[in-house]
């Protein structure tokens, strides 16, 4: 029997995943504003044989308490005018874009993705947001967002009918290749988990280690099977960032060289946008100002008070708390090492069944995407884990999926 | 400012909305010496607009993509981001075109005095992108907008940032139009009232009267021409050969559609004249 594919996925938004990667020297901070370097990402993706390039989004401005930042990467351009332009100039790679189903309708969903999926022929993939960000509200007429359980509520609403909707479309011609494009999930609550076992054919998590991966990757196919759908029709795909070297010794060298870009600005920046409440008046050598991030914060208070309250007893000042909080963004599996532990690594995970493949996130791009392709894709072919052509055109042929399939009432 | 002749073009046609089609009649506009193909129109929209032109912006060079946007089916948050980014993609030849199409009254207009303010939100000089300082951005130059419309209220400020053009160039079809000042482009039907624009295009057939075209364009009674295609593949070529001598000076012309046409970059924030610059990289 042939050895257990690894699907790769590359996470692509912003200058790479560390906050201080557009500073590094093989980064490129202007291409985010150019063709040429989305081309030439999107041509890389498809070198290296990737699923599909994925955008995650927000509908809000970067920052806290009405500061922008200005140290920070951003803005974020929308995600599917970048994909389809790269649909343009690529014949393979899927094409995942994140949109909210709080701040669309599910008519300018369909038309939107139904549009993308024409032109890409075949190549659309969405992943489903309900938008946690309450500073999004002000930005649609709105004071609050609505709770989470109404978010969820709607987003099941929203997709079956913008499903009708593609089966519509897809009638009335010309055909949507894949009937409508792949539905994505990145939930992690329980009312998330839910949603993304009756819904998703891919699944994107955080998993920080094995066995994180494994107790995931088990929870959501028990989860998926119960709904009475198979879970060898849902690819999980949890983050991976790395940093590469020719030795375990200069890869970390190397990751100290990236997180040293960061001055503790930016790391104040970086924690005030995680905490929802603007830090920087603050001095980095004072104390964690605790009682004023728990009065001032937007985000859910339980949770941001389980962010600092350890430090904050410790006696951390400001400044280390969050220059420590920078080196793991987001919770994901960061891998420092060679690219044949890399791929010993990921060979290992795709075994023990801790995933189905990975969802790369480029630690600075356009750089950290060119060392993965050259250094770490080869390695993988040569051990039969990654194919070395796409077994067709649409995203469901390369992720393995039957040709159409309808969603999960 | 020099005032060249404009040629523009509609089209509707479903099959615009799969590549084998789409591909083939974009190469023919290009190639007929359009300035402007208007994706979609009022009444006939078998595609999302907005969607094409992203597609449209890598595999053409010169030509104007302007998308039509329904403000029945669009939220000014959305359409601004996406022509934001459509606008760097193509390196600055985006417009849109904004049309009621059965929404309530008022509701075009506010859609563009929406993305318009979110636009101005950001300074044309607002990005730094300097590795050695690590300042990205110059953070006084990015301002909320706290937009309130008739329909839309919108706090911004966007996260993208202000088009290269400034703002896309704004065509208004005079077979549904908006009332808006400063619109640049103007779509008149033959019998139709001239809504106010900077440059006012007449609608025509493929057969119309050549030199009596050039002669009202000399007269400044008109800016150029505007086709309703309805089989592009064989049109297109139609058009080149009937009206590409009224092109034929700046076919190759080079820079953004506003200087290209000779459009003002719109001054509507004083603070911040101009369109975006992206600063190159050290």
């Amino acid at each position: 029997m042939m050895d257990k594919q690894i699907h790769l996925w590359a996470f692509l938004q912003g200058i790479g995943f560390f906050p201080s990667g557009w500073m590094h020297e093989r980064a490129r901070p202007e291409g985010v504003f150019s063709m040429d370097y989305y081309a030439r990402v999107a041509k890389l993706a498809e070198q290296g044989m990737f699923d599909a390039i994925v955008f995650g989004d927000q509908l809000q401005s970067r920052g806290a308490g009405g500061r922008t930042p200005e140290r920070m990467a951003m803005p974020t351009l929308d995600p599917v005018s970048l994909l389809t332009a790269m649909a343009a100039v690529t014949k393979h790679v899927g094409l995942v874009a994140t949109v909210s189903t709080s701040y669309n309708t599910p008519e300018m969903l369909a038309e939107r993705f139904g549009a993308m999926e024409r032109i890409s022929g075949g190549r659309a993939g969405w992943n489903i947001v309900t938008t946690a960000h309450p500073a999004t509200a002000p930005n649609f007429g709105d004071d609050d967002l609505p709770p989470k359980d109404e978010r969820y509520r709607r987003a099941k609403e929203v997709v079956a009918k913008a499903c009708e909707l593609w089966a519509a479309m897809d009638r009335e011609g010309p055909m949507l290749p894949q009937g409508r494009p792949v539905l994505v999930q990145a939930g992690q609550s329980p009312d998330g988990r839910d949603f993304a076992a009756r819904t998703a054919e891919a699944i994107f998590c955080p998993a920080a280690n094995i066995d994180a991966g494994i107790d995931f990757r088990s929870d959501l196919r028990a989860r998926v099977a119960d709904v009475g759908r198979d879970p060898d029709g849902v690819r999980i795909m949890p983050g991976l960032s790395c940093v590469l070297g020719s030795s375990e010794e200069e890869a970390r060298a190397n990751h100290a060289a990236i997180l040293d870009l960061a001055d503790d600005a930016l790391a104040i920046e970086y924690l005030s946008e995680s905490l929802g409440c603007d830090l920087t008046p603050f001095d980095p050598q004072g104390e964690i100002p605790v009682a004023t991030i728990l009065e001032q914060t937007i985000l859910p208070k339980a949770d941001i008070a389980r962010a600092v309250t350890p430090a904050h007893e410790k006696g951390t000042p400001l400044g280390a708390f969050a220059a420590n909080f920078m080196r793991h963004p987001r919770g994901h599996n960061v891998f420092l090492g060679t690219p044949e532990q890399m791929a010993d690594m990921m060979i290992a995970w795709r075994d023990a069944g801790a995933c189905d493949g990975f969802t790369l996130q480029p630690s600075y791009m356009p750089g950290g995407l060119e060392d993965f392709v050259e250094q770490v894709v080869p390695i993988l072919q040569q051990r039969g884990r990654l194919r070395t052509e796409y077994p067709g055109t649409t995203l469901r042929e390369t992720l393995g999926l039957a040709a159409r399939e309808a969603v999960a009432a | 400012m020099t005032r060249p002749f404009i040629l523009s073009a509609s089209i509707a046609e479903a099959a615009f909305a799969v590549p084998q089609s789409a591909a083939p009649i974009l190469e023919a506009a290009e190639a007929a010496g359009l300035d402007l193909l208007v994706i979609g129109r009022s009444g006939a929209r078998p595609f999302d607009a907005q969607v094409l032109l992203a597609w449209a912006a890598p595999i053409t060079t010169r030509l104007g993509l302007v998308a039509t946007v329904p403000a029945s089916n669009a939220h000014p948050f959305h359409v601004a981001r996406a022509l934001s980014a459509i606008d760097f993609l193509s390196a600055g030849r985006t417009g849109w075109s904004v049309i009621p199409e059965g929404s309530p009254d008022g509701m075009a207009e506010d859609m563009v005095g929406a993305a318009r303010a979110l636009w101005d939100g950001w300074g044309s000089d607002t990005l730094i992108l300097d590795k050695a300082s690590g300042r990205y951005l110059d953070a006084s130059k990015v301002r909320a907008s706290n937009y309130e419309g008739p329909f839309f209220k919108v706090a911004g400020p966007l996260n993208a940032m202000r088009p290269l053009l400034g703002h896309p160039l704004l065509v208004v079809d005079g077979d549904d139009p908006i009332d808006v000042a400063d619109a640049d482009i103007g779509l008149i039907g033959p019998d139709g009232a001239a809504p106010a624009a900077t440059r006012r295009l007449v609608k025509v057939a493929l057969d119309a009267d050549v030199a009596a075209l050039s002669n009202r364009f000399a007269a400044g009674d008109i800016d150029g021409v505007h086709f309703t295609l309805t089989d592009a593949l064989a049109q297109l070529p139609e058009i080149g050969t009937r009206f590409g001598s009224l092109v034929a000076d700046r076919i190759d012309a080079t820079g953004d559609l506003r200087a290209r046409l000779g459009l003002p970059i719109p001054q509507t924030a004083s603070n911040q004249p101009g369109g975006a610059v992206v600063p190159e990289n050290a």
